[in-house]
C-alpha cells in the first residue's frame, strides 16, 4: 500500500528525513514511533503527497507521489492533522462530517445515512458549533468525520491526544474494524500502551532516519532501541524487563499475576 | 513552510546590525530606486539586494522572492506596455496596438522600481527579530511600546495569514478537494467557501494571542523593561552613512 | 492558596453548564492534578483560576474564585498575570512571536525582569525543557512537541507563584513528558510553587501530584491525596479515567491475597511489590 524508497526529505538546505526505505502492505496496522521532532509529522506528510520526496520515491496505492495530486490520493486516504483545528471549516458538526462525505462520494442518500451513524456512533451533536467544543470533542469529531468515509488507507498523526481513556479505547476500536475490514494504518503516536495494544507492527524513527520496523511485540521489548529513540517501553512490559527471568512474556496485567502465581508455585 | 517575510536565523553581520540601522538601510534602498532616473542604478540595486541576501545566507530565499516579483512584474508589464501610445513605434502588432519606446522605457522603469523597492524591505525583515524591531523602536525611538508591539504584529500578521490560508488548503487537500489544481480558475472556486472559516480562524487566533499575551503580563510593561540594548556602533553608522549615500546617488546619477 | 467556592459557569451559548458547583481548596505548595473525561470541564476550570473567565468568556457565572488572596471577579487577568502562569490547552494561539527567543523573552521584558537575570531564566527554561538548540528558530517551522515545549519554557521562566497547566504534555514523547513532569516536580519542591496540571497520563500524575482531582461532566466527582483516589477505581472509570496499569495490577494481586502493601505509583515500587509477592 505504501513504499519509501530511499526517501530524503530536505527544506531550506535541512536534511529532515534521512534516506528511509520501508513497505506497508494492505491490511497493516503500524505504529510510527519517536522522539518529538524526529520527523514522523514529516513521514506522513510525505506519505499522502503534502509534501514530495527531495531525493527516492514514494509509492501509495500504486501511485507515485510525485507524479499525482494529493487531492486524488485524499480519494482513498483519511489523514489527520496533528492539530486537528486544521481541518474544520463548517460551524455545523454535522455539516463537518457531511464535508467529508462529500469529498469522497456522490450518493446522496449513502452520505446521509453515514453522517448520521457517525454522529450516533461518536455520541456528537450534530447541530453544535465545533469552535465551541472542547480540544477532546474537537478531536473525535475530526476523526469522526475521517472514519466515516471508511477509506482504504488511514494516516493517523497522534490520533489520541486530548482523548480521556475510554474515548481512546473507543476511537482505537473504531480504527482496528475498519482495519479488519482490511484498510491498512499508519498512526503516529507517542502513547506506547495503545501502540503495544492494538498495533502489529512499530517502526521507530529517530532524528529523521528510520531505526527499526519491526512486530510490536519484539519492538516494544528492545529497551536499548527504544533509549536509542529516547522512548520508553510501556509500564507493564518496563516492569517485567527490570523483574527480569521469569518474566520474559508478559505483556498485559493478566500475564503479569499468572507469572507471580506461577513463580511462587514454583518456589512454594 | 517558512514564507517570505519570516525570520531566518543566523548570525552575519547583517544579522547583527541594529534593527534601526537595518530598516534604514532598507528604506533608503527603496528610496533610491524610487527617485532614480536611471534604470542600470536600479539594477544595480537589485544585484546589491542579492549579494546582501547572500551575505545573510538567504541568497536561495531571495531568488526565490525575486522570481516571484519577476512573474508579477511581467505581467504588469505587458498590461503598461501597450498602454502607453507615445513616442516612437518600436513594434507594431495587429488590432492598432503598438509598443513604443517610450512605453518600454517607462514600463521597464517601473518593474525595476517596485522589485528594486520591494526587495530590501522584505529581505530586512526576515533578517530581523520581531521583538527586536519593536524594543528598539521603545528604546530609540521613543514610541509607547504598546504601539511599538502592535506594529510589529501587524507585520507579522502577513505571514501568518498566508500560512493559516496554506494550512487550511493543505487540510482540505488532503481530504479530497482539489485545490492542487492547475486550473485558476477552479481554484479560486474552491477557496471562496474557506474564507469564512479562514476568517474564524484567523480571528479565533488572534483572540487567543491577545488573551495569552495579557496572562504573559503585557499590560505590566514598563518603557525600561527591554533585555536588550540597542546601541548604534561604527558598524551601524557606516551602513547609514552608506545607504543615504546611495539614495543621494540616485537622484543625481547621469546615466 | 487556590479557593474555589461553589462555582458554576455556563458559557453564552452552551446548553449545560460547564461547571456545576465547584468547591476546591488548593494549598499552598501544592502539586494538584486534574484529570477527567473529555467535556468535563477541566479547562473551564482553569479558566475560572486565570481569569479568563470571567472576564473574557462571557455566561452565567455563581460562586468565587481567589487565588492567593486575589478575587478572580475584582481582578483582572492582568492583574493576576504577576501571580499566575498558565500553558494553555490550544498552545499555538498562546504564541505571540515568530522566534523562540523572542517568545520566552516576551514574559520576562513585560514584568520587568532585571537584565542580568533574564539570560540565565531564559537559558535555564530552555534547557529544563531541552529545546536549547531551538532559541533561534523560527516558532513556524518546529514540530508540534516543540512548540509545545517553547510554550512551557515561556511559563517556567517566569517563575510565578501558581502555574496552571492544561495538558503541558499532550503531544509529548513519553521521555519529554517525563522531564517536564520532573521539572514540575523540582519547581513545586525547590520553590513552593503552587502547580495545577491538567493532564490525560494518569501514571504521571499518580507519580508526581500530591493531590488528584477527578472530574466528569462539570462535576469534581472525586478529591483528594493521590493514594485515596486511586482507591475508588470504579468511580474513576465511570468518569472515563483509567487507573494506571501498575495500580490494576496491585489491586489483582490485592483480591488475589498476594499482596497486603501500598499502592505503587512508579515502577521501582511496583517492582519491590511483585518482588514481594514472589519472595
Ligand atoms: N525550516 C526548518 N529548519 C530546520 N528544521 C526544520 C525546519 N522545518 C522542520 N524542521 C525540523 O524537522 C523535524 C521534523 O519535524 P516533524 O514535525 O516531522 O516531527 P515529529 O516527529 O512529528 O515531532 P512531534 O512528535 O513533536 O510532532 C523537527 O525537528 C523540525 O524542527
Ligand atoms: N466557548 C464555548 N461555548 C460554549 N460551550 C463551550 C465553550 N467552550 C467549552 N464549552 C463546553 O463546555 C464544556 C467543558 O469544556 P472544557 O473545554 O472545559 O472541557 P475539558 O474538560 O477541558 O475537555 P478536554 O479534555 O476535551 O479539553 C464542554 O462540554 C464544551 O463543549
Ligand atoms: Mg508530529
Ligand atoms: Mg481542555
Amino acid at each position: 500500500m505504501i513504499r519509501f524508497d530511499n526517501v530524503s526529505y530536505s527544506t531550506n538546505g535541512i536534511k529532515i528525513i534521512s534516506d528511509v526505505s520501508f513497505e506497508l502492505k494492505k491490511g497493516d496496522f503500524t505504529a510510527l514511533i519517536g522522539a518529538n521532532g524526529a520527523g514522523k509529522s514529516t513521514v506522513a506528510r510525505l506519505c499522502n503527497g503534502l509534501l514530495k520526496p527531495s531525493r527516492g520515491a514514494v509509492n501509495v496505492g500504486g501511485f507515485d507521489t510525485a507524479l499525482v495530486r494529493t487531492s486524488r490520493i485524499a480519494k482513498f486516504t483519511g489523514f489527520l492533522f496533528q492539530d486537528p483545528d486544521r481541518q474544520i471549516c463548517k460551524n455545523r458538526v454535522r455539516d463537518e462530517i457531511r464535508f467529508s462525505l462529500e469529498c469522497v462520494m456522490e450518493d446522496r442518500a449513502e452520505i446521509e445515512m453515514r453522517c448520521e451513524r457517525t454522529l450516533k456512533a461518536f455520541s456528537l451533536d450534530g447541530e453544535r458549533d465545533p469552535f465551541s467544543m472542547s480540544r477532546g470533542e474537537r478531536q473525535r469529531l475530526v476523526l469522526a468525520s475521517i472514519l466515516a468515509t471508511e477509506p482504504e488507507l488511514l494516516l493517523l498523526d497522534e490520533p489520541t491526544t486530548g482523548l480521556d481513556y475510554r474515548e481512546c479505547m473507543h476511537i482505537m476500536e473504531c480504527i482496528s474494524v475498519i482495519n479488519r475490514k482490511g484498510a491498512t494504518v499508519l498512526m503516529v503516536s507517542h502513547d506506547m500502551e495503545i501502540v503495544q495494544d492494538f498495533t502489529r507492527e512499530v517502526m521507530v524513527l529517530n532524528d529523521g532516519s528510520l531505526l527499526a520496523h519491526g512486530r510490536t511485540k519484539d519492538i516494544i521489548r528492545d529497551e536499548s532501541l527504544l533509549a536509542r529513540a529516547s522512548l520508553l517501553p510501556p509500564q507493564i512490559t518496563e516492569l517485567a524487563l527490570r523483574l527480569g527471568a521469569g518474566y520474559e512474556n508478559v505483556i498485559t496485567v493478566d500475564d503479569m499475576v499468572s507469572a507471580v502465581k506461577k513463580k511462587r508455585g514454583g518456589a512454594e | 513552510m517558512g514564507g517570505f517575510l519570516d525570520y531566518s536565523p543566523g548570525d552575519s553581520f547583517l544579522h547583527r546590525l541594529n534593527p534601526l540601522a537595518k530598516i534604514f538601510l532598507s528604506l533608503m534602498l527603496s528610496v533610491s530606486c524610487f527617485v532614480t532616473d536611471s534604470s542600470i542604478f536600479c539594477l544595480m540595486i537589485i544585484l546589491l539586494n542579492i549579494a546582501m541576501a547572500a551575505v545573510a545566507g538567504i541568497s536561495s530565499r531571495a531568488l526565490a522572492m525575486l522570481r516571484t516579483l519577476i512573474k508579477f512584474c511581467a505581467f504588469l508589464f505587458f498590461i503598461q506596455v501597450f498602454f502607453i501610445r507615445e513616442g516612437n513605434i518600436l513594434l507594431s502588432l495587429p488590432f492598432n496596438v503598438y509598443v513604443t519606446d517610450k512605453g518600454a522605457m517607462f514600463s521597464l522603469m517601473m518593474v525595476l522600481r517596485l522589485i528594486g523597492a520591494t526587495l530590501p524591505l522584505a529581505l530586512m525583515l526576515s533578517i530581523t527579530k520581531m521583538n527586536d524591531l519593536s524594543n528598539v523602536l521603545v528604546e530609540r525611538v521613543g514610541i509607547p511600546y504598546k504601539y511599538a508591539f502592535s506594529l510589529t504584529t501587524a507585520i507579522r500578521f502577513i505571514p501568518v495569514f498566508t500560512a493559516e490560508m496554506a494550512g487550511i488548503m493543505e487540510a482540505q487537500t488532503a481530504r479530497g478537494v482539489a485545490f492542487d489544481t492547475k486550473n485558476i480558475f477552479k481554484k479560486i472556486g474552491l477557496i471562496f467557501p474557506l474564507c469564512v472559516p479562514l476568517l474564524i480562524t484567523s480571528v479565533r487566533k488572534i483572540e487567543g494571542a491577545a488573551i495569552s499575551a495579557e496572562l504573559r503580563g503585557f499590560n505590566c510593561r514598563k518603557r525600561e523593561s527591554g533585555y536588550k540594548s540597542y546601541p548604534f556602533k561604527t558598524a551601524d553608522i557606516g551602513v547609514s552613512i552608506f545607504a543615504l549615500t546611495l539614495a543621494v546617488a540616485g537622484v543625481f546619477i547621469p546615466f | 492558596m487556590i479557593r474555589i467556592s461553589g462555582l458554576s459557569f455556563k458559557y453564552d451559548g452552551g446548553r449545560e453548564e460547564a461547571l456545576k458547583n465547584i468547591d476546591i481548596t488548593v494549598c499552598k505548595g501544592d502539586f494538584f492534578g486534574v484529570i477527567g473525561s473529555s467535556g468535563a470541564g477541566k479547562t473551564t476550570l482553569l479558566h475560572a483560576i486565570n481569569g479568563i473567565i470571567p472576564h473574557h468568556f462571557h455566561g452565567d457565572y455563581y460562586g468565587s474564585v481567589e487565588v492567593n488572596g486575589l478575587d478572580t471577579i475584582d481582578n483582572k487577568p492582568e492583574q493576576l498575570a504577576g501571580t499566575v502562569g498558565s500553558v494553555r490547552q490550544d498552545f499555538e494561539s498562546q504564541m505571540v512571536s515568530s522566534v523562540v527567543e523572542d517568545e520566552i523573552l516576551f514574559g520576562l521584558e513585560n514584568f520587568s525582569v532585571p537584565r542580568d537575570e533574564i539570560e540565565k531564566r531564559m537559558t535555564d527554561a530552555l534547557d529544563k525543557t531541552g529545546i536549547r538548540n531551538l532559541r533561534e528558530r523560527n516558532i513556524a517551522t518546529l514540530s508540534g512537541g516543540q512548540k509545545q515545549k517553547v510554550a512551557i519554557s515561556a511559563i517556567i521562566a517566569l517563575m510565578p507563584d501558581v502555574l496552571v497547566l492544561d495538558e503541558p504534555t499532550g503531544e509529548l514523547d513519553p521521555q519529554s513528558s517525563r522531564q517536564i513532569f520532573q521539572l514540575l516536580g523540582e519547581l513545586n519542591e525547590k520553590h513552593g510553587i503552587t502547580i495545577v496540571v491538567v493532564e490525560q497520563k494518569i501514571m504521571l500524575l499518580c507519580e508526581f501530584a500530591r493531590s488528584l482531582a477527578v472530574m466528569d461532566r462539570g462535576r469534581v466527582v472525586l478529591n483528594g491525596p493521590v493514594s485515596e483516589v486511586l482507591k475508588s477505581s470504579r468511580e474513576m472509570e465511570s468518569a472515563g479515567v483509567n487507573c494506571p496499569r501498575v495500580v490494576t495490577l496491585a489491586d489483582r494481586l490485592r483480591n488475589e491475597n498476594l499482596y497486603m502493601g501500598p499502592v505503587p505509583v512508579n515502577i521501582p515500587e511496583a517492582e519491590n511489590m511483585v518482588r514481594s509477592t514472589t519472595l
